[in-house]
């Protein structure tokens, strides 16, 4: 695995993933943990190293509005943000899919205030799961690269022209290096050859784009395009996978497996800690449980039927959601029921998780307790069981503490 | 405990790793300045320098010169399925002693038995009570002290690298110089000040013998609780005791302290103006009084002291 690799933080892999797709234009304002990829193409540009025009805007807003009209015009663009940056330009997000302009968007993953954090859930990013764009989650440095290179490639393929989110956790990708294969320029120029706009802004040649609608009817054609536009990229991106396979190596899906062919106990994770996932699964494996892991890799459009097919026949099934949905509970949770609905074979047992909110630290016992849970339930014949929220008694002392440094508990309880 | 070159070092004895594959995990802890991030990284590197799969990540929140920070290393001959926080280090290097006394830091949390503390420290000051199951396998070095001499600031990257790197046993001087090379040009430093960060990794590597963790996983489970535990508490995040800000002191973040010669100073006020910390105040006679228990260190009065009156001295522990 060596050669060619070097030691890369999730957010110069996605610097890496621009340089090497050749963007043209960049939009950028700054936010952690997302600056880096910013900084670093900066860097790069005004070494001589990456022929691109990178400006400062003066808010996420107008960084997304200049992402999609400069989109229009033929450029290759790409932006990133974070958190509170995305929802900042969040009203921009509907419109540069309506544009369809196939822009890359990297979305460093932070919870949302309040209260205010740094560390990373999929709250922010699954804010914009209706928006139109594609979105492709990020578990390695690796695949941040990779996954800005097969999003252009979908985005911008005419059968979709629609943009595209990836996704990396902050910190636990952002700040963390690995080893990572920085693809070949000349492979990936083959990869992805030159973006060829419809009817582009020029100044020879005149078009209105966004054009106000009057009557529902017009609206409801448009979106109706757009959502078969969305679900044909699931298609797109496996013919795109295969043809970056035969170039890279590695062959990419919209959802995997991990020990999964045999497993009765599966757990469905997607981003980062789908790697903690992967861990507890071979812990146990080694004490004889059938375990297995499933990675939903893209989000947007939802794989519904290869996770359906992926599911069928198992004991028991727990999905972790690293969101909440206020009121409602976890959001991938709710999505995989519905693809499992009417499905025959589907799994009775299907356990909702929810852990690492906030980027909660997530211990090895705690993923253990997911599967303790799910033979458990088996056991028990529950079908259908209270959704697991992840907590630890050492957290709940630090808080006792914090609490009472606030001055919103007296004496604590529980010392 | 064996004398090396004027430093206490005592030493493990086992050298073998018991886990198999092998996982070694190291943690660093110190403060936003001290290089944390940037040894994690040489380490990751040397590591990787070495064929090694590595990973390495920082850890910090809202980033200021001399709040605690944590950096992670991991190295391991398989690929690595762990991410983030390393609760059961195999190695701690604590960058600065004096934040074994912060509850926050807690440098030596769930260190394993058979791991290893390595310690940022001068020879010659009292050492802390480390507790029965890390005294046996401590080293100690002073590493700001040899930094000083040879890089001419306390910024202690490279030899936590070093020290680290050694400690192992599985890393060789070549891979940690490659990897002080690469790492140090990244960041833009000069070709000069590398020079002298290789002479410091050097010093170090040699200085420090190799003593690898023998750990074993550790039998003590982390207890889960319900959510009806959780919620059982107050669920705003007021707070209610406000101006509790003076509880935290922040004079241990120093590492020089300014001296005032009241004979020199003539009252100017420059001091107290430039004091980014509102660390100093004004006596009656128009001299400053400097709050020790809150100076960071940062010496802006000793470089704006227009009579040059406020001289540096060396501190290694404040309280």
């Amino acid at each position: 695995m060596r050669h060619k690799a070097v030691m890369l933080t999730g957010n110069a892999a996605a610097a890496w993933g621009a340089r090497l797709a050749r963007a043209e234009y960049i939009p950028a304002y700054p936010i952690t943990p997302q600056t880096e990829i910013i900084e670093t193409l900066t860097k790069w540009i005004q070494e001589g190293e990456m022929d691109a025009k990178l400006v400062q805007l003066e808010s996420e807003h107008s960084m997304l509005t200049a992402a999609g009209t400069a989109s229009l015009t033929g450029v290759r663009v790409f932006t990133a943000t974070s958190s509170q940056g995305l929802l900042y330009g969040f009203e921009m997000l509907y419109n540069i899919a309506g544009w369809r302009a196939p822009l890359v968007l990297v979305n460093v993953s932070r919870a949302l205030a309040a209260p205010i954090s740094l560390e990373p859930d999929h709250n922010d990013v699954l804010a914009a799961r209706d928006s139109g764009f594609i979105q492709l989650h990020a578990e390695t440095c690796q695949e941040v690269l990779d996954f800005i290179l097969l999003a252009y490639r979908v985005a911008e393929d005419r059968r979709v022209m629609l943009p595209a989110i990836v996704n990396m956790d902050g910190f636990y990708l952002s700040f963390t290096r690995e080893p990572v294969k920085i693809r070949e320029q000349d492979l990936v120029d083959e990869f992805l050859p030159h973006y060829s706009a419809v009817n582009p802004f020029r100044a020879s040649r005149h078009v209105a784009k966004g054009s106000a609608v009057v009557g529902g009817h017009i609206y409801s054609y448009f979106k109706y395009h757009m959502h078969e536009a969305l679900r044909r990229a699931h298609d797109v991106f496996i013919e795109a996978a295969r043809s970056f396979s035969r170039k890279f190596g590695e062959l990419y899906h919209p959802v995997s497996g991990y020990m999964l062919d045999d497993a009765e106990y599966v757990l469905v994770m997607s981003n980062s800690f789908a790697t903690l996932g992967k861990h507890v699964v071979k812990l146990m494996r080694q004490r004889g449980v059938p375990a297995g892991l499933l990675k939903i890799s893209m989000i947007r459009p939802f794989p519904a039927e290869e996770i359906a097919n992926s599911l069928k026949g198992r004991k028991a099934v727990a999905v972790f959601d690293q969101n909440i949905s206020l009121g409602l509970g976890g959001i991938i949770y709710n999505e995989v029921l519905g693809a499992l609905y009417g499905c025959p074979k589907r799994p009775e047992i299907v356990l909702s998780v929810i852990g690492g909110v906030g980027g909660k630290w997530l211990s090895v016992e705690e993923m253990e307790k997911i599967f303790d849970e799910l033979k458990r339930l088996e056991r028990s014949g529950i079908t259908k069981p209270r959704p697991l929220f992840l907590f630890r008694r050492d957290e709940l002392t630090h808080i006792e503490r914090v609490l009472k440094l606030a001055g919103t508990i007296e004496v604590s309880h529980h010392e | 405990m064996i004398e090396i070159s004027g430093h206490n070092i005592i030493i493990a004895l086992t050298i073998h790793y018991v886990d198999e594959p092998m996982l070694l995990k190291v943690r660093f802890h110190g403060r936003g300045g001290h290089g944390v991030k940037t040894a994690s990284r040489i380490l990751g590197e040397a590591a990787f320098n070495e064929g090694l799969y590595a990973q390495d990540s920082p850890i910090y929140g809202a980033e200021r010169r001399g709040a605690p920070v944590a950096a992670f290393t991991r190295i391991s001959d398989e690929e690595i399925l762990e991410r983030g926080f390393i609760f059961d280090p195999d190695i701690v290097v604590v960058m600065d002693e004096t934040l074994l006394n912060d509850w926050s830091a807690k440098p030596l949390d769930g260190l394993k038995p058979g791991g290893i503390a390595f310690v940022n420290t001068t020879a010659n000051s009292q050492l802390y009570d480390y507790g029965e199951t890390i005294r046996e396998n401590l080293v100690i070095y002073d590493l700001t002290g040899l930094a000083l001499k040879i890089i001419g600031k306390p910024i202690i990257s490279t030899p936590s690298a070093a020290a680290a790197s050694k400690i192992t046993g599985i890393i060789s001087e070549s891979s940690l110089i490659d990897a002080v090379t690469s790492e140090l040009s990244e960041i833009g430093v000069g070709d000069d000040v590398i020079e002298n960060n290789i002479i410091l990794a050097r010093e170090v590597f040699r200085s420090i013998p190799e003593t690898p963790p023998s750990t074993k996983l550790s039998d003590s489970k982390r207890e889960l609780i319900p959510l009806e535990v959780v919620i059982s508490y107050p669920g705003y995040e007021d707070i209610v005791s406000v101006g509790n800000s003076p509880l935290r002191k922040t004079g241990n973040w120093r590492v020089f302290k300014p001296i005032v010669d009241f004979s020199r100073c003539t009252a100017c006020g420059v001091c107290f103006v430039y004091c980014p910390d509102a660390a100093i105040t004004l006596r009656s006679d128009g001299k400053p009084e400097i709050d020790y228990d809150n100076c960071k260190g940062c010496l802006i009065c000793y470089r704006e002291c227009p009579p040059r009156a406020i001289s540096i001295e060396r501190e290694v522990r404040v309280w």
